[in-house]
């Protein structure tokens, strides 16, 4: 296959790419403005919206009394109001719309509106959600063995607690919609939305329409990350509502503090673990608790939670498994999906485990992992019944292994830890498995419309939307290589609900595996009519010896029979001929992931089509003294089977191991007593720039691993890189561990900020004085420090 | 005076009264300018407070009679004054009339540098940047280059390499066949004061000293701007209406910078961008923290007399000038004194400066015999962060090795910039070695009671203010 650049490379380079806000217009525009709740838990006593209605240039002020369908935009659970009735439940939630012909006439507005609080007591930690019990649901169990008997008999247990914390997605591009109406009940939506099918269903919804009045429409998103998942619906709704209240277009668009402040995160949790093992290090037991922080609604914390619980095996078989998980409401902004979905937290949960364990023996946590690696032939069995297949641990294993020079560096970073007291060094490998497909089952599914010109040029539609991730470009070019014509001959359109209905919302890494088999589809359908046409034309001219029709195939831009290759014609010369035979050039595809189950109840099955794979070494600096670090070096091998587009897969993994390394380092959220964000803005917010990556980069992609289980056999990508970042993560806590020599076990959260960092050296450093008098802090300084970088 | 303001976009002179009724206030942003225009939506709003630079032109200056320095800039941060006589370029102009891509933008292409593309227009820009400054770039220039550009999506891997592949042809472009009619139409805009009064504001861009002590006479209230950096949040983020605005960057007087044996004189008016490279050899302390001081768009408008008028506490530049003995210069309508810092400040950004004072200039001695300066920022992200907290220390030691003078100033610690006194003199007549820095250490907290706040705990801050006079000592000592 060609890897052609990203579809929009060069609308993105020239400022010619159109977001949501670029959208030209006319003067009629309104703009909308969300007033959102200052309490994080409040009753709403009153409200006077008279005198903002009076502001010069405002045509609507809305309360939820004058939404005129269902009052709620929960996507699965109905737990979320769109406008907010008696009560507010976190600091963000919206109250009123407003809309008026500037922003700043909407600002005044705002002002002018009068509202009353009785203020109630909120929960903002998840130590206060537990002691209050305030569950957002039942709780949900997944077991294998006896973990309690087994950490009994284990010869060694080791016990802990582990904090990670919540990720702000920073998409580029805030959450934007823009309505316009239409005629009648009818109105089109432009929205920054991963599901637009469900944006439409509860726009409907609010509106009280069916749903074939309202069109959805995504050409592109400034970045989503799961944050577009469910959230993008808000904006969608809110301008739906003030679009309909007005009948003049309405467009929405969250000012970044304002998006930090409203959206969800990614869960934060507080988990508990115990490990059973043996001298040499094989895991016997492994029992979890996890409490994630799900805010204020249901959101999808339900579906991330089980993500959680069927990603705390990572990469390692432990034949007793015991897992209890617990979604806690608080009075937060709902949590919500975020790249990963739940995985990265579990996974964070066993790396840590097994990195405790080879601590705890004083060897190679290398060593240790790769002991407890699912097996090939025997144990390879998850904790919930799913056979690992194909599994690429040991192969990814054994080449970053000796490409990374583990073991010399290994060496060398014990070396120069030796040698010097203020600066250290750490070294960690951590692999991934992550499972591929909607544990919703019934969400891997996919459907596309696939219509022909007569000029030969194709226009494909799927339900599949573009966050940047290169899906379009992949299923341009697999709708290019699927009719064998060349790929400016086909066009991937913007993602409409009016043309590819009831679809599952781009996400769980699988929007090229699901997309991709439903437009191949619906092209097979084409191909197929067009083939029985041509059949027909060919015996027209040959009609002593007829073109079987299995022989037609399509392939560099002609239509041949491969039995005959004389019998040749132009892909765009025959279309002609098609319209003329009246045969039908539009034709709809669909895909449904087969041999998938899982039995939510039982917590047992086979919920995935298969796993990717993949796995990193990083090493790092700190510096003892200002708990700052360097990412000195990272060598990842990631297995996306066979790629369908190298540069594109490359791409998404590189930029998902930085977003992760965000998520493990600088990435901080913090809220005040009152349940204020106190890092609203990239002021305090701190993402990974370009001085964050590592000093020395390495990626390759895993070469000669064919993926029998997906389009082309390539693999999902999207997700899985993220986890990778857990070896920056444990690198520094490599580093910090050798202050003390490696003899004492470090504290550590998720993320690891340079206060986290420094406070843990302290921290080791008071346990030293306390056990060995204060040798270590005495020892002279030897020149070689003086080397080191400062 | 001219009630309006000029300069150069897409080729011609664009002028801009502000007097007329439809017209937009004088504090309006370039990017909401550019954003209200239908060929100029490239431009694209991330943050407005400067921290992403997805809104990111670049602005070419006329530099003498004949050629223009182009530079980097968040649009999100400029009012729409500042840009007067300037040449505004936006990624919409990249691009060869013939249709052909700029290098930086084929670059970009051909490394996949963009995913959702929010990101690109601001990055291209930074990118053509560095094209026109920079031949050949190192990976030191290219981060540099880049540090005020947030990309979510790639990684930044693909974006280096593109700007290692594009920067090759000594800057050449198809502006370049072009240049010397834009130096001629921006040498045509006249360089006279700018007077705006609309109902609501009144924005004065004067050319003199003189002319501003006059104006701030009869409106006492005015907000002076040097960069703007700050003050421009004020209009973005909390939609204030600031009545009435002095910009003080166009005077000639305040944009000095005088080398003397003894002293280096920096203006109050030279960006941190133009002081740098003066700075480099005499003041490395103090440049090592310039070069991690916002990010090029940033210090390519923030100038010294804005960092030292707003006198935030956690003023990055702050506590190391302090270090370096450097003095205040504040100029009243009828005479001028020089303040040392350590009098400076007075309280959360409170100065001595009197409201008929200006800061025109900042002196800083330099060093003699042996004595050491050094700068430390602790910030979460290296680059781009306001610091947690920040050092700027001095050692004069004697032959003997005992310290006969430190200053131990701190940022971030306080509610202005401050020394630690108490370990300052518990140091002084003692021999500098790790024991009597140790027994410091703690009289650091004597000084502070240092807050917890969205970048750090208290505790965080007290030890890790403790430690960097660790880390000063092993750095004096390991340098001699």
């Amino acid at each position: 296959m060609n890897t052609p650049p990203h579809e929009s490379g060069e609308k993105h380079v020239t400022g010619e790419a159109v977001y949501i806000d670029d959208i030209p217009v006319n003067a009629q525009l309104l703009a909308g403005r969300v007033v959102y709740s200052p309490h994080a838990h409040a009753r709403i006593v009153s409200f006077d919206l008279s005198q903002a209605k009076k502001v010069l240039g405002v045509h609507a002020v809305l309360c939820h009394k004058d939404i005129p369908g269902h009052n709620q935009m929960g996507p699965v659970v109905k737990d979320e109001p769109c406008l907010a009735m008696d009560e507010v439940v976190c600091i963000g939630q919206a109250v009123f719309l407003i809309a008026a012909e500037t922003e700043e006439q909407c600002l005044e507005a705002e002002k002018k509106i009068k509202i009353k609080y009785e203020l109630l007591e909120p929960i903002l930690t998840l130590e206060k959600a537990i002691e209050k019990n305030n569950l957002l649901g039942p709780p949900r169990t997944m077991h294998r063995g006896d973990a309690e008997a087994a950490l009994k008999s284990s010869p060694h247990t080791i016990k802990g607690v582990l904090r990670t914390g919540a990720q702000e997605h920073w998409y580029l591009e805030t959450q934007i919609c823009l309505c316009v109406p239409g005629e009648g009940k009818e109105i089109n939506v432009f929205s920054s939305t991963q599901h637009p099918s469900e944006t439409q269903a509860l726009i409907a919804g609010v509106l009280g329409v069916g749903k074939h009045d309202v069109v959805v429409e995504v050409r592109r998103m400034g970045g989503a990350f799961g944050g577009k998942e469910t959230q993008g619906n808000h904006a969608a709704c809110w301008s739906a509502l003030l679009c309909n209240a007005t009948k003049r277009p309405v467009k929405v668009r969250l000012f970044r503090d304002d998006d930090q402040k409203m959206t969800g995160k990614r869960h934060r949790i507080l988990a508990k673990y115990e490990v059973g093992f043996d001298d040499d290090g094989m895991l016997n037991a492994f029992k979890v608790e996890v409490n994630s922080d799900a805010g204020c609604a249901t959101d999808l914390s339900f579906a991330i939670l089980e993500r959680t619980m069927l990603h705390t095996d990572n990469c390692y078989y432990v034949p007793n498994f015991s897992i209890l998980a617990r979604a806690w409401k608080t009075n937060l902004p709902s949590n919500t999906a975020f790249r990963g979905f739940g995985g990265p937290q579990g996974m964070a949960i066993a790396e840590t485990a097994v990195d405790r364990v080879a601590r705890f023996l004083k060897k190679d946590a290398a060593e240790i992992r790769h002991k407890n690696f699912y097996g090939i032939e025997s144990r390879n069995v998850t904790q919930y019944g799913q056979t690992v297949e194909n599994n690429r641990l040991f192969l990814l294993y054994d080449q970053l292994m000796k490409s990374s020079e583990y073991s010399r560096r290994k060496r060398e970073v014990n070396e120069f830890n030796a040698a010097n007291e203020f600066q250290k060094k750490g070294l960690a490998i951590t692999p991934v498995k992550f499972g591929i497909s909607f544990t919703t089952t019934y969400l891997n599914q996919a459907g596309a419309l696939v219509n022909v010109y007569k000029d030969g040029t194709i226009l494909v539609n799927h339900g599949g939307t573009e966050m940047g991730q290169g899906l379009h470009t992949k299923i341009h070019q697999i709708a290019a290589a699927e009719f064998g014509v060349s790929l400016d001959k086909v066009k991937v359109n913007a993602t409409n609900t009016s043309k590819v209905p009831n679809t599952s919302p781009t996400a769980a890494s699988a929007g090229a595996d699901l997309n991709g088999m439903a437009v191949k589809n619906a092209i097979d359908t084409l191909k197929s009519r067009i083939a029985t046409a041509m059949v027909q034309i060919f015996l027209d001219e040959n009609p002593d010896i007829p073109s079987l029709h299995n022989s037609i195939v399509f392939k560099d831009d002609w239509i041949i029979d491969s039995d005959h290759p004389e019998r040749k014609i132009l892909f765009s010369d025959a279309m002609p001929l098609m319209n003329l035979r009246q045969v039908s050039l539009s034709a709809t595809g669909f895909y449904k992931t087969p041999n998938i189950e899982w039995d939510k109840k039982k917590s047992w099955g086979r919920p995935f089509n298969y796993y990717a794979f993949g796995m990193c070494v990083s090493e790092v600096m700190i510096d003892v003294l200002t708990g700052q670090h360097t990412l000195l070096r990272t060598d990842i091998l990631h297995d996306v089977g066979d790629s369908l587009n190298p540069a594109i897969d490359m791409g998404q993994v590189e930029g998902g191991y930085i977003q992760g390394v965000g998520w493990c380092t600088t990435e901080e959220i913090k809220w005040d007593d009152k349940g204020n964000l106190l890092t609203h803005s990239p002021d305090t917010y701190k993402i990974p720039s370009v001085q964050d990556i590592p000093k020395d980069f390495r990626v390759e992609l895993l070469q000669g691993v064919p993926n029998p289980n997906a389009i082309r056999k390539s693999k999902a990508v999207a997700e899985p890189p993220l986890m990778l970042a857990l070896s920056t993560w444990l690198a520094i806590k490599d580093a910090i561990s050798a202050v003390a020599d490696h003899e004492l076990e470090p504290e550590f959260a998720l993320p690891a900020t340079n206060e986290v960092i420094l406070l843990s050296i302290e921290n080791l450093k008071a346990r030293m004085r306390s056990s060995d008098g204060e040798a270590v802090l005495k020892a002279p300084l030897t020149a070689k420090t003086s080397r080191s970088k400062t | 005076m001219i009630p309006e303001i000029s300069f150069v976009l897409d080729g011609s002179i664009v002028t801009i009264d502000f007097t007329k009724p439809s017209s937009r206030g004088p504090t309006t942003t370039v990017l909401n300018y550019l954003r209200s225009l239908p060929g100029h939506k490239g431009v694209k709003e991330g943050c407005a407070e400067g921290d992403c630079g997805a809104c990111t032109v670049v602005l070419g200056e006329l530099v003498g009679n004949k050629s223009i320095r182009y530079k980097s800039a968040d649009s999100c941060l400029l009012f729409l004054p500042m840009i007067h006589g300037r040449q505004l370029i936006t990624v919409e102009n990249l691009k060869d009339p013939s249709g052909e891509l700029h290098p930086v933008q084929s670059a970009m292409v051909e490394s996949s540098g963009s995913q959702c593309g929010f990101c690109t227009p601001g990055i291209v820009m930074s990118l053509f940047s560095l094209y026109k400054s920079t031949d050949h770039p190192t990976r030191l220039q290219i981060d540099d280059a880049l540090t005020g550009n947030l990309c979510r999506c790639t990684g930044y891997k693909p974006i280096i390499e593109a700007a290692a592949h594009a920067c090759v042809h000594k800057g050449l472009d198809h502006l370049s066949r072009d240049y010397s009619r834009i130096v001629g139409l921006l040498k045509s805009i006249p360089q006279a004061p700018i007077h705006i009064k609309t109902k609501l504001q009144s924005y004065f861009k004067p050319t003199s000293l003189s002319a501003v002590f006059s104006h701030r006479r009869q409106h006492p209230d005015a907000v002076i701007v040097s960069g703007a950096t700050d003050v421009a949040l004020r209009v973005t983020k909390k939609h204030e209406l600031i009545p009435e605005i002095i910009d003080l960057s166009d005077i000639a007087e305040l944009k000095a910078i005088t080398n003397t044996a003894t002293t280096l004189t920096i203006g109050a008016g030279v960006t941190l961008t133009e002081a740098m490279p003066r700075i480099e050899h005499d003041f490395p302390a103090l440049y090592k923290m310039l070069s991690v001081f916002g990010s090029q768009q940033i210090r390519n408008l923030a100038t010294f007399g804005g960092n030292l008028g707003s006198a935030s506490p956690i003023g990055d530049a702050l506590p190391v000038l302090m270090a370096y003995g450097a003095k205040v210069v504040l100029k009243r309508p009828n005479g001028k004194r020089d303040v040392s810092l350590d009098d400076y400040f007075l309280g959360y950004r409170k100065t001595a400066r009197a409201a008929n004072e200006l800061i025109t200039a900042i002196v800083i001695p330099k060093l003699k015999n042996g004595a050491a300066v050094r700068s430390y920022k602790i910030s979460k992200r290296k680059d781009l962060d306001i610091s947690t907290l920040s050092g700027g220390f001095r050692l004069d030691a004697k032959n003997s090795g005992t310290v006969k003078n430190i200053v131990l100033a701190y940022g971030g610690m306080a509610e202005r910039t401050k020394r630690a006194t108490t370990a300052e003199q518990f140091l002084v007549g003692k021999q500098w070695n790790r024991q009597t820095v140790e027994r410091a250490m703690p009289l650091i907290d004597k000084d502070f009671t240092p807050i917890s706040d969205a970048r750090a705990g208290a505790e965080f801050r007290k030890v890790a203010a403790r430690n960097l006079l660790l880390k000063f000592w092993t750095d004096t000592v390991m340098n001699e």
